[in-house]
């Protein structure tokens, strides 16, 4: 039998059955499109994780005082004491270094926002003029810190707190204080709402002095490094770790982070749990190929004599075994291709439902996802395909 | 016992109505032995199936040992096909997976028998028909006359007031058709009414009243 | 045809065709068994989640400087002007709904003993602090109950620091040295493991004015209060609140319970674990399909057989039913079958991979169960409506 005639032959066959053709179909297709809006859906959240993550700096080193002995995270880190303190002048010191091309030190601590008869405690960032910068910040109105008047007492507003204090004027201008101590409204930020559980829209930016006094510290809480390129990271965050390790009396406590190396663990992380994911789904299609399995067992007792004939009139093992594995491979395709669209189509609603969620099928999923389903396919068929080749012509026909 | 008046059953063909029985008249007592016989299309076997309330009439009535029969609920009309009515087919009709035994239990199950009653009377029936040596065979495994003496066992074992016979010998050689219809007088004579429809003219012969018919009407009625 | 009868007819279809039965329950089997195994992953996880969580007890609420708590973490206690004091710590604990107080700080320094050094985290905590946590001392003691404002330069070694420095000699009474700082040696805490990825026992527990020193600071971190256990939450925190606001003026601090920030782990974890059994669900929503497709195929064969069972006088009811538990069966069968192997599955985990928490959630097996008759039953109903309504006549004239 021609490929041809096998093709149309095994194709008459399975649309004739038309109830339970469509039901294996429907099996199949529930696998495939598990598989493709699963992946969608691990893919997105990883890439928005990757995303915010990338957004909140460029070739981003942080240095923070305090190290573990083994490698992770550890609390006494995270709170930022030490008895020696990492100083404005190790950050002076880190930012002359050649791989460096901006530094900024930071303090943070809360404090009561007092202004136009209103009070509210918010988050403070002390910094330097390149906080914003570095941290991909934007100043939609004003300045802070511009040209070297590195000690007034400037402050800078998170967007929604100049809506909040100041409804109908502008900020800029305006005198405010931070628990007892006056600053002067120099800069409003752009709108930039949550990223990272950070929400810049509330908060506010002093000058690093300042908010050392307000804070009574002379201690860093961190020092906020953009390398010049990233292929200098590396050797960036060397020549930081020997520099605070001189200044430091060759004590060796800080820690040194790179955003690279975050992120990566983040896409690792998120990809792993995808590929998991998807492989439970997928399990689902090894049912669809059992369900594909016991009906052509089950069609070939019924279709005994038809295959009878078939041999009768000339066909060969071979030609049934082919006439079988086609009409597994159509169900297959046809579930393959319907459960595909439905997931791509499951993926724009969910595209559409949470639009900050980039939801889109990875190829790699894709491709796995629809090899797996025609394999299991084709495999289903293989035990009843060759029971039906081996069938006795006589007895075959005999059989009512 | 059977009384049929005016009784008429219209199929839809497509968008042609087909009278099967076209005011059909017919009373059959207790304990005869009829054949109907007719051309296929005449409507013999739809007549057989309006007897045995497998089908309801479109017009007319049909009083079954002195009730009325014809508007019963589907509940009603089942009780009387368990209880009064047992049918023989041509291609005897058996449960492939089970045994000749469990084929002739199944209308006692039915009838909510309870189990100890149901195997003495199985084995009753099973030494009656001669099938003792095959009771826990399957149909595959059982030749075509025993294959309709099961049939004929589960047919009668809840005794019947009528057994219908369509085409009972269709699927048997000549001398096992025989035996079998031997059989079937036999339970006749003891009282069962009994109606075979068939166009073999030998074994229409043999019943003690022949019926003819012809595009859905009695054309003749001879004993 | 009573109950009984039905079953075992209903049994006997599905023993004639034993490799059909065997491969549809299978469908099913493996359906449940990705649920179940799944599920106790996920409880499995969120039990330990919530037992690292409240191993040092729950009826705790943790003071914080500032009004600002973002995702869990306090920035008030890394910078504020608003400070809490040890005096603070000491007032609070004039509540008659408080049994312990632990005023607490916190950071990273080299600690020196033996000629050895090591970074650690250097915990300032005071004498309730194990009555507060839970956490017991194995050898010596815990800080003594000396005045809070002037404490006596004591320190307590995690489980181990104490190996790391000292070995297997006794550490007690020998002199440790902080940053800068020198104190004795006078407990070591037992062994406590880790906790959500921080190890505990590789601290040193020093006096918390001495830690304010240490780490040149003039505020707490934070104050964790111990709570007497019958007492309603909300009245303890609204004392609290009282006596702080008393002495600073203003609410200048922040109130978390531990009990809350439990429940909203236990929602998180539970939101969790019902994803993850929809992900087995849907295995079993394909098993499903094939009970379907295989009843359905079941009623195409067995035509004339439901035309002889009308004509012998069996109700559409009947015939319904007759299919309808045939159905169920072999979803049942296959739902036990899935609850063996899911569970099986799920005990050789616990068994054989260490680290990997698996328990299994006995209502959602109940639920796995209930679910798979269910199965059977939805299945069963387009094709046993279709049995029951066949025409008689029709359905005999079938070869």
């Amino acid at each position: 039998m021609t490929l041809n005639d096998t093709l149309l032959l095994s194709l008459r066959a399975v649309t004739s059955y038309r109830i339970r053709s469509l039901l294996i179909v429907l099996a199949m297709a529930l696998g495939v499109a598990a598989v493709v809006m699963l992946t969608a859906l691990g893919d997105g959240a990883r890439r928005y994780v990757v995303n915010q993550f990338s957004s909140i700096g460029t070739n981003l080193i942080a240095v923070m005082p305090g190290r573990a002995e083994t490698s992770g995270a550890f609390l006494g880190a995270t709170m930022g004491r030490t008895p020696r303190d990492l100083t404005l002048k190790d950050a002076q010191l880190v930012g002359r270094l050649p791989q460096v091309k901006r530094y900024a030190p930071l303090n943070v601590g809360v404090a009561e926002l007092s202004a136009a008869n209103r009070l509210r405690d918010v988050t403070v960032l002390g910094s330097t003029a390149d906080l914003i910068p570095i941290r991909h910040m934007n100043l939609a109105r004003g300045s802070f810190l511009a040209n070297d008047s590195e000690h007034s007492a400037q402050i800078v507003l998170g967007a929604k707190l100049a809506q909040e204090f100041f409804p109908t004027s502008s900020a800029i201008g305006q005198r405010i204080r931070l628990d007892e101590n006056r600053f002067l409204v120099t800069g409003i930020l752009a709108l930039q709402g949550e990223s990272m559980g950070f929400n810049t829209d509330e908060i506010v930016i002093i000058p690093i002095d300042y908010a050392q006094s307000l804070f009574n510290t002379t201690s860093l809480f961190r020092i906020l490094i953009e390398a010049r390129s990233h292929s200098e990271i590396q050797s960036a965050k060397i020549a930081i770790h020997d520099t605070l390790k001189q200044s430091h009396d060759g004590e060796e406590d800080v820690t040194i982070i790179t955003q690279d190396a975050v992120l990566e663990t983040f896409d690792r992380i998120l990809h792993a749990l995808t590929l998991a994911v998807a492989g439970i789904a997928a399990i689902s299609l090894a049912v669809a190929g059992i369900l594909i399995m016991n009906v052509m067992l089950v069609a070939i007792s019924q279709r005994t004599p038809e295959i009878g004939l078939l041999k009768a009139i000339g066909a060969n093992a071979a030609d049934i075994r082919r006439l079988f594995f086609a009409e597994a491979l159509w169900l297959s395709l046809a579930g393959t291709v319907i459960g595909f669209l439905l997931g791509q189509f499951g993926s724009l609603l969910l595209r559409l439902a949470y639009p900050q969620l980039p939801a889109w099928a990875p190829a790699w999923a894709i491709i796995a996802g629809i090899i797996v389903a025609l394999i299991t396919g084709i495999l289903a068929s293989l035990l009843p395909s060759s029971r039906a080749a081996r069938l006795d012509p006589v007895k075959a026909l005999g059989k009512k | 016992m059977i009384h049929l008046a005016d009784i008429t059953r219209i199929f839809q063909m497509g968008d042609q109505s087909v009278h099967a029985l076209n005011k059909i008249n017919l009373d059959i007592a207790a304990g005869e032995y009829v054949s109907i016989m007719g051309p296929s299309g005449s409507g013999k076997s739809t007549l057989l199936n309006i007897i045995g309330l497998l089908d309801r009439p479109n017009k007319g009535c049909y009083e079954l040992d002195g009730k009325n029969v014809t508007d019963l609920t589907e509940t009603e009309q089942a009780q009387i096909r368990r209880d009064k009515i047992g049918f023989v087919f041509q291609s005897f009709h058996l449960v492939p997976r089970l045994t000749a035994a469990e084929n002739i239990e199944m209308p006692l199950i039915l009838g909510e028998i309870p189990p100890d009653e149901r195997k003495s009377r199985v084995t009753e029936a099973l030494q009656a028909f001669d099938l003792l040596s095959r009771a826990q065979h399957r149909p595959a495994e059982l030749s075509g006359g025993q294959r309709q003496r099961v049939a004929i066992a589960r047919a009668t074992i809840l005794r019947p007031k009528a057994i219908l016979a369509d085409e009972p010998t269709g699927n048997l050689d000549h001398s096992i058709g025989a035996e079998v219809m031997m059989l079937l007088e036999t339970l006749c004579q003891a009282g069962t009414t009994l109606i075979v429809v068939t166009h073999d003219r030998e074994l229409s012969a043999r019943a003690k009243r022949h019926i003819g018919m012809r595009d859905g009407k009695i054309v003749t009625d001879t004993p | 045809m009573n109950t009984i009868d039905t079953l075992q007819f209903a049994s006997r279809a599905l023993t004639a065709h034993r490799l059909r039965t065997f491969l549809t329950a299978s469908g099913i089997a493996i359906g449940i068994a990705a649920v179940i195994l799944l599920t106790s992953i996920g409880e499995g996880i969120q039990r330990f989640v919530v037992s690292e969580f409240t191993q040092f007890g729950t009826n705790i609420i943790n003071v914080t400087p500032g009004k600002i708590n973002t995702h869990g973490g306090s920035l008030g206690a890394i910078g504020s002007a608003r400070l809490l004091t040890i005096e603070d710590a000491m007032a609070l604990k004039h509540s008659r709904y408080v049994q312990y107080i632990n005023a607490s700080v916190m950071g990273n320094a080299e600690i020196r003993a033996q000629g050895r050094s090591r970074r650690v985290t250097v915990y300032g905590q005071s004498p309730d602090f194990p009555n507060v946590f839970n956490m017991s001392v194995s050898t010596g003691q815990f800080l003594p109950t000396d005045d809070l404002r002037n404490p006596r330069a004591y320190a307590v070694l995690g489980a181990k620091v104490r190996t790391e420095l000292f070995g297997n000699t006794n550490p007690l009474g020998a002199i440790l040295q902080v940053g800068e700082s020198r104190f004795r040696v006078i407990g070591v805490m037992a062994a406590k493991g880790q906790v959500l990825g921080f190890d505990l026992d590789d601290t040193v527990y020093i006096p918390t004015t001495r830690a304010l020193e240490v780490f040149n600071r003039e505020g707490l971190m934070e104050i964790n209060v111990a709570y007497r256990p019958e007492a309603p939450l909300q009245a303890v925190t609204d004392d609290l609140h009282r006596i702080l606001v008393a002495r600073h003026g203003r609410e200048d601090f922040t109130l978390t319970p531990q009990q809350q920030m439990l429940s909203t782990l236990t929602t998180v974890l539970n939101v969790l674990k019902f994803a993850v059994a929809a992900l087995g669900g849907i295995s079993l929503l394909v098993g499903a399909v094939g009970m379907v497709t295989l009843m359905h195929i079941a009623v195409s064969e067995r035509i004339a057989e439901i035309g002889l069972l009308t004509a012998m006088g069996a109700t559409r009811t009947r015939i319904r039913i007759l299919f309808l538990m045939e159905s169920t069966v072999l979803a049942t069968l296959g739902g036990l079958g899935g609850l063996i192997i899911g569970t099986s599955i799920a005990w050789l985990l616990k068994v054989f991979v260490s680290g990997l928490p698996v328990s299994t959630p006995w209502d959602y097996v109940l639920g796995a169960l209930a679910l798979s008759v269910l199965i059977g039953l939805a299945a069963g109903v387009l094709p046993a409506m279709r049995a029951a309504n066949l025409d008689p006549v029709t359905a005999l004239r079938t070869e």
